[in-house]
């Protein structure tokens, strides 16, 4: 077992020309910038004014890991995507740790929305017999009577991560998330040491912006599994957040480029650095697609032939 | 203790990141490596930089593998302060899965009481909270009440409720189905405080520690008093019929207990397979488990059901005919 730590000192910051993402790191090497493998990717002074972290969850992973869960990832999407992406090479992973902000909230909501009651009626109808005479049945139909209603739902908004940084948009985050909260840790200099850390590069006020947004989409979510009866429409709803908090955090993400031809543009794919989670732009082949166009066209029109026939 | 949570009044504890309710951050008291972005830690046994490793969940270097330091979780890690008694002896709880092993239904093996051979029984207290919890109970309903055409009307309101002792599970040991149906059995009532002295003739038992925080439960916490919730607001509802109860809580001033509630785990081998069942620690009675399925006899009742559907559907076009 070793000891505690001997020696501190402050990483080197670097910038990219291409994405503008800032990035703190030190005993890494690298010269490309880990989220656009642009070459443009020079030192620079810290920026000023940079907010403490408050939380970090840490990486749960290592690079064979995230490697694994890549080639399951292009294994499983190699159906519509072009032939070459099935041998695509995992050029410079990265782990970094993604500034983002923590949100959470009271939310108010006032709701009015038209709830479907179903019921049953019998009718008449007019039918003709294998003698072709007409004669009247009864069935029995399924029918919706809706009814207003309005009234109020309360709770708190919670665990809302909006990114923070210039190299990773939030939709792009959004879609590796979520993160298992359980694991997060109040901020420590010790959980990130020797990874990359990029700066905070998104304004609070417009994550804060973001947040809510996320916050009354959440609330929708919420209300939609609220509402009673058989079914509903017309469901509109005011939400009054309080008691807003953000908080910055780190989050873990491995990010790299995949190759799959020499003339084709690298693949950006980001991994959950906790989960796995695995988002990127798959290239697909359109003639695989219309092949499977043709094939499904041909399909239905092969049964509709021998039910036809059959009659 | 560290006083109140200003947004939802819940006392917080030492050690919660978030408030366990309403998640609002617990600030940390301000400390002089705050300011640090990156620190470069230095392995005092041969120098090397050290970075934080994923699988041993602590910074460790990489010339010489030592771990610099066993990742001192922020937030300490609790151990139940109550724990419920065990009222089931060994016997007892070796005679109860032999009982319910017997009743495992028609489509278990014939032979899985006899031949099943029980291979460990460990007596074990798992985590769970105590929770009482005051609450704004916002609800929806369908109720017989004002029904027009359909026999159903949609209503909503909002009540304010109290919940008290509502046991919620923080076990990683059992899976949340099996704690979900041990807990409706225990008489909390009976619980001793943990180091007490024990009850002459006790099974002693090894008591699980909570590896979550409490404020990392906020979601267990929520489901569970989200389902109590539901049927107390049916006090709520106009009429004498009612369906689809939806509740949204939102919960103020939560205090918790965590307390050990005794089971034994049992593992039993039936041709080649491990299974796993529970037996409840108070109530022998009470076995909950997974068990094998004769698949012979599942697939003779599909045969059997397919003859007897095709039959119908035959002497329907008959009769039609």
């Amino acid at each position: 077992m070793g000891g505690s730590a001997s020696a501190v000192r402050s990483a080197v910051t670097f910038t990219c020309g291409q994405c503008g993402a800032g990035l703190s790191f030190d005993g890494v090497r690298t010269q490309t910038c880990p989220y656009c493998a642009s070459p443009n990717f020079v030192e620079r002074p810290p920026a000023a004014n940079q907010p403490d972290p408050m939380f970090a969850i840490p990486f749960a992973g290592d690079a064979a890991w995230a490697h694994a869960r890549i080639a399951e990832w292009i294994g499983g999407r190699t159906v519509f995507a072009r032939p070459a992406f099935k041998h695509a090479v995992v050029d410079e992973m990265r782990g970094v740790y993604l500034p983002a902000y923590l949100y959470s909230a009271v939310a108010h909501t006032d709701y009015t929305a038209q709830i479907g009651e179903n019921y049953t009626e019998t009718e008449e109808y007019e039918t003709t017999d294998a003698q072709g005479n007409k004669k009247k049945e009864t069935r029995t139909v399924t029918r919706t009577e809706y009814r207003p209603l309005s009234g109020r739902h309360i709770g708190y908004v919670t665990d809302v991560i909006v990114s923070a940084s210039a190299g990773l948009p939030n939709d792009e985050l959004e879609r590796v998330e979520p993160y298992d909260m359980r694991e997060m840790r109040r901020f420590a200099p010790a959980l990130i040491s020797g990874w990359i850390t990029e700066e905070f590069s998104r304004a609070a006020d417009a994550c804060m912006r973001l947040s809510r947004e996320e916050a009354v989409e959440l609330v929708g979510e919420r209300l939609r599994r609220f509402m009673p009866g058989d079914s509903y429409s017309d469901l509109s709803w005011r939400t009054k957040v309080q008691w807003e908090t953000l908080d910055p955090m780190l989050v873990p993400v491995y990010v790299c480029a995949l190759r799959y031809g020499e003339q084709e543009a690298p693949v950006r794919v980001v991994v959950n650095g906790q989960t796995g989670r695995i988002t990127g732009k798959v290239p697909l082949s359109w003639w695989k697609i219309l092949v499977a166009v043709i094939a499904g066209i041909a399909a239905i029109a092969l049964i509709a032939l021998i039910a036809r026939h059959g009659k | 203790m560290t006083g109140p949570c200003t947004r939802c009044r819940t006392p917080l504890e030492d050690g919660d990141l978030r408030c366990a309710v309403c998640a609002l951050p617990v600030s940390r008291a301000l400390e002089p490596t705050q300011h640090a972005r990156v620190q470069i830690l230095r392995c005092t046994n041969c120098n090397a930089a050290i970075g934080f490793d994923p699988n041993a969940r602590a910074p460790k270097c990489g010339f010489c593998s030592s771990t610099m330091q066993i990742e001192e979780p922020v937030d300490p890690v609790e151990t139940a302060a109550l724990r419920v008694p065990f009222g089931v002896p060994r016997e007892a709880a070796v005679e109860s899965v032999r009982d319910w092993l017997g009743k495992r239904g028609f489509f278990a093996p014939k032979a899985l009481r006899d031949e099943a051979v029980l291979d460990t029984l460990q007596p074990l207290c798992w985590a769970a909270w105590i929770v009482d919890a005051q609450a704004q109970v916002a609800w929806t309903a369908d109720s017989d009440a004002g029904s027009h055409r359909s026999a159903w009307a949609p209503h909503s309101g909002v009540a304010q409720l109290r919940f008290d002792a509502i046991c919620v599970p923080a076990t990683r040991g059992l899976d949340l189905e099996e704690a979900r149906e041990l807990t409706p059995y225990y008489e909390l009532s009976r619980a001793v405080a943990v180091g007490a002295p024990g009850i002459p003739g006790e099974t002693p038992a090894m008591i699980e520690s909570f590896d979550a925080q409490r404020s990392a439960a906020r979601r267990q916490v929520q489901r569970a008093i989200e389902a109590t919730a539901k049927t107390r607001v049916e006090a709520f509802i106009p009429g004498r019929r009612y369906r689809n109860i939806h509740a949204a809580c939102m919960l103020e001033g939560m205090t918790t207990h965590r307390v050990a509630l005794p089971a034994w785990v049992v593992t039993y081998r039936y041709r080649d397979a491990v299974w796993r069942a529970i037996v409840h620690g108070q109530r022998r009675d009470v076995v909950v488990g997974k068990s094998p399925t004769d698949w012979a006899k599942v697939a003779v009742v599909v045969l059997i059901s397919a003859v007897v559907l095709a039959a119908i559907a035959a002497l329907i076009l008959l009769t039609r005919k």
